[in-house]
């Protein structure tokens, strides 16, 4: 080493304006199809998917049972069947919420056996690596629908409404599963802790869960709760599906909003993520 | 082969990682620094118009974990390099910054012909890579493995090149198995035919025989030559098995504590050690100044409770020791001649099998990702 001090110019570590993208298509179709398989080869996921929200139904949807349906449409300020009727749409908003915890946890374990290393020395990003996941987690959240309309039709619900309002219906909530899963992933990008997606997911699921109309109406609640509620997307899932299968009514400014909150998260969910998703 | 850069294949200048977090300072520091130890922090802080405590809590912090120290390095392209050295030693994370992985503290590495810190998809797309512990997806056979590789290589055409690389392994009539049930030498043929795939110019390996048997690494090492000389892939690897590098590199570096301590073809670094070491163990009541009134003795090191002796010639030296020393004095003595062993031992004073006493133990090891992955 000479005596002298050399100064070298160093690389400035925002110069990434000059870097030379590579597209993304082909990479993001083998993330999401791995994603796909590995959850349809592990029965347990799929088991976990279907059961949990047929046990809301069964279990929280009989807890009305015996009070007398007048003062129950007096409680839930609506006109109903049962209770039943008003929760299938809450409750397939509020398991939406933690569908992220799959993409989350299946990120967290390809960090951990270093297979989010053999991913990013390809010409991956980690955008796209993010966007995968996500949309992974947000299909596996959809395999609950059918069950839980199936599950709802043997309980004896009747639904209103028509195709286009259901498809719209569907289309609401993979958008809010969507959003979730992104919001999730981009909370957990720079973990590699496997109790993290649990512990984030108490904090995402709980307040979002009661603070929205998906169980009760909004209008029971304190003030502060209505607050969050006004501005939570289960609301404007859960008050979407109602109006269609309840009372046949499609109000397509919710679905509107659900959408502005999907692009929201995944566009910020992106930003994140390519910036702080950690390697390992 | 998509493009093979004429000349060198990896340029590295300066070249310096420092894990945690790097501010605007520590840039200016480091680059003060110049790969000089972090001892003139007036000077510098003089320099650099701060206050000397706060350069010295920067040296320090910086110091303490500069895991790549200022590193040259230049390999032709075609050529074996091996980098050779103990744990901690800064191996990996000189291929984590050489691949992109890991984002460069300071310096400049030019990879394929492409700089790493401006056109890191072009460098990924030009490179293979085989990790120390083999990272495959286990739910997935070895055929979907590569045809996630290929996908994630963004390649049309892969399935005749897939087929080639599994006869090439001898893993074809096994490519319909899941992963999982593969043995650990399977698995690491597979993770480097995945890393063929897309007929790369270079190809990194980190300590590609790491946890096989003898029998299992020779023949990984008629590999690595034929895939060095079939397709004219550059590699470097990393190891800390001497015979290996000795064996597949036309190239070494020795690398301790982040810095190259030497550099040269096998052949070169074995000659620059002339003088033999004398392994030696004792009762404790033996000193430093008995062994060094040995005459022929020219260094005297301990390394946990051996001593190191350095002598001129072991033939002539022994004898003495005897005569220095009663027989019931010496428990255990051992002769190295000039070798690649002795240059790491001469330059960074330990064995490099034998680093603080501190021994690799595969089977916990593999027990360990065993239970991590159920
Ligand atoms: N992610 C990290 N954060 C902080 N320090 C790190 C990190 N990775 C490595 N280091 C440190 O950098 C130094 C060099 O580590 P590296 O893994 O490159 O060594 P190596 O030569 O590959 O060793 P081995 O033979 O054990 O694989 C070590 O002191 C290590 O503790
Ligand atoms: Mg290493």
């Amino acid at each position: 080493m000479t005596g002298e001090t050399r100064y070298v110019t160093l690389p400035s570590p925002t110069a990434s304006g000059s870097r030379l993208g590579v597209p993304q298509g082909t990479q993001f179709g083998g993330l999401y199809a791995r994603e796909i398989l590995r959850t349809f080869r592990n029965p347990w996921v799929l088991v976990i998917t279907l059961v949990q929200p047929f046990m809301w139904l069964a279990f929280f949807g009989s807890s009305f049972a015996n009070v007398p349906l007048a003062e129950l449409e007096a409680l839930l300020h609506i006109k109903i069947q049962g209770y039943l009727q008003f929760l299938l749409p809450g409750t397939l908003s509020t398991s939406m919420l933690s569908i992220g915890m799959f993409g989350s946890m299946s990120t967290i374990q390809d960090k951990r056996f270093g297979y989010m290393k053999r991913i990013l020395l390809t010409p991956t990003s980690k955008a796209t690596v993010f966007l995968a996941k996500a949309l992974g987690s947000a299909t596996r959240g959809l395999v609950q629908i059918p069950v839980m309309v199936v599950a709802a039709l043997v309980f004896g619900v009747r639904f209103y409404g028509d195709p286009i309002m259901w498809a719209g219906w569907v289309l609401g909530l993979t958008l809010l599963g969507f959003g979730f899963s992104c919001l999730f992933l981009a909370v957990t990008a720079s973990s590699t802790d496997w109790q993290t997606p649990g512990v984030i997911s108490n904090f995402i699921t709980m307040p979002l869960m009661f603070a929205s109309n998906a169980l009760f109406p909004a209008a029971n609640f304190p003030k502060w709760m209505q607050y969050i509620a006004a501005w939570n997307p289960v609301s404007y899932s859960a008050l979407f599906g109602r109006g269609i299968i309840v009372q046949g009514v499609a109000d397509w400014t919710y679905l509107g909003y659900i959408a502005i909150f999907a692009a929201l998260m995944m566009v910020a969910g992106t930003l994140v993520a390519a910036r702080y998703l950690k390697v390992e | 082969m998509i493009d093979t850069p004429p000349g060198d294949a990896i340029v590295a200048h300066d070249l310096t990682k420092v894990y945690g977090s790097v501010d605007h300072v520590d840039r200016q520091i480091l680059t003060a620094m110049n790969g000089e130890a972090p001892r003139d922090g007036p000077a510098l802080a003089k320099r650099l118009a701060l206050s000397p405590s706060t350069v010295t809590q920067h040296l320090t912090r910086l110091g303490r974990s500069m895991a790549v120290d200022h590193v040259e390095m230049k390999v032709p392209s075609g050529g074996v390099f091996g980098l050779l050295g103990p744990n901690g030693a800064g191996k990996t994370t000189i291929i984590k910054l050489l691949t992109g992985l890991s984002d460069i503290t300071d310096g400049t590495a030019t990879v394929a012909g492409y700089d790493v810190q401006r056109y890191p998809m072009q460098v990924k797309q030009r490179i293979g890579w085989v990790a120390a512990e083999v990272i495959l997806d286990d739910d997935f056979s070895a055929w979907e493995n590569l045809w996630l590789q290929a996908k994630f290589q963004r390649l049309a055409d892969w399935k005749p090149r897939a087929e080639e690389l599994l006869k090439y392994f001898g893993l074809g009539d096994r490519r319909k198995d899941k992963v999982g049930t593969y043995s650990t030498g399977m698995r690491k043929k597979l993770e480097i035919a995945l890393a063929l795939l897309h007929q790369p110019s270079v190809i990194f390996m980190d300590e590609p025989t790491i946890g096989l048997d003898p029998s299992t690494r020779r023949m990984l090492w008629e590999f690595i030559t034929g895939v060095n000389q079939e397709f004219g892939t550059t590699i470097l690897l990393t190891s800390h098995y001497i015979e290996e590098a000795d064996a597949l590199c036309d190239h070494i570096s020795i690398i301790d504590h982040g810095r190259f301590v030497a550099s040269g073809t096998p052949s070169e670094l074995k000659s620059r050690v002339h003088e033999d070491f004398v392994e030696l163990e004792t009762v404790e009541t033996v000193t430093e100044a008995q062994l060094r009134a040995i005459p022929g003795v020219t260094e005297v090191r301990t390394q946990g409770k051996t001593w190191i002796l350095r002598v001129s010639s072991a033939e002539e030296v022994l004898p003495r020791l005897f005569a220095h020393l009663r027989t019931d004095e010496i428990k255990r003595i051992n002769v190295e001649k000039p070798s690649l062993e002795t240059v790491f031992l001469d330059l960074t004073g330990r064995k490099i099998d034998d680093v603080g006493g501190e021994v690799f133990d595969y089977r916990k090891f593999y027990s360990t990702v065993r239970r991590a992955r159920q």
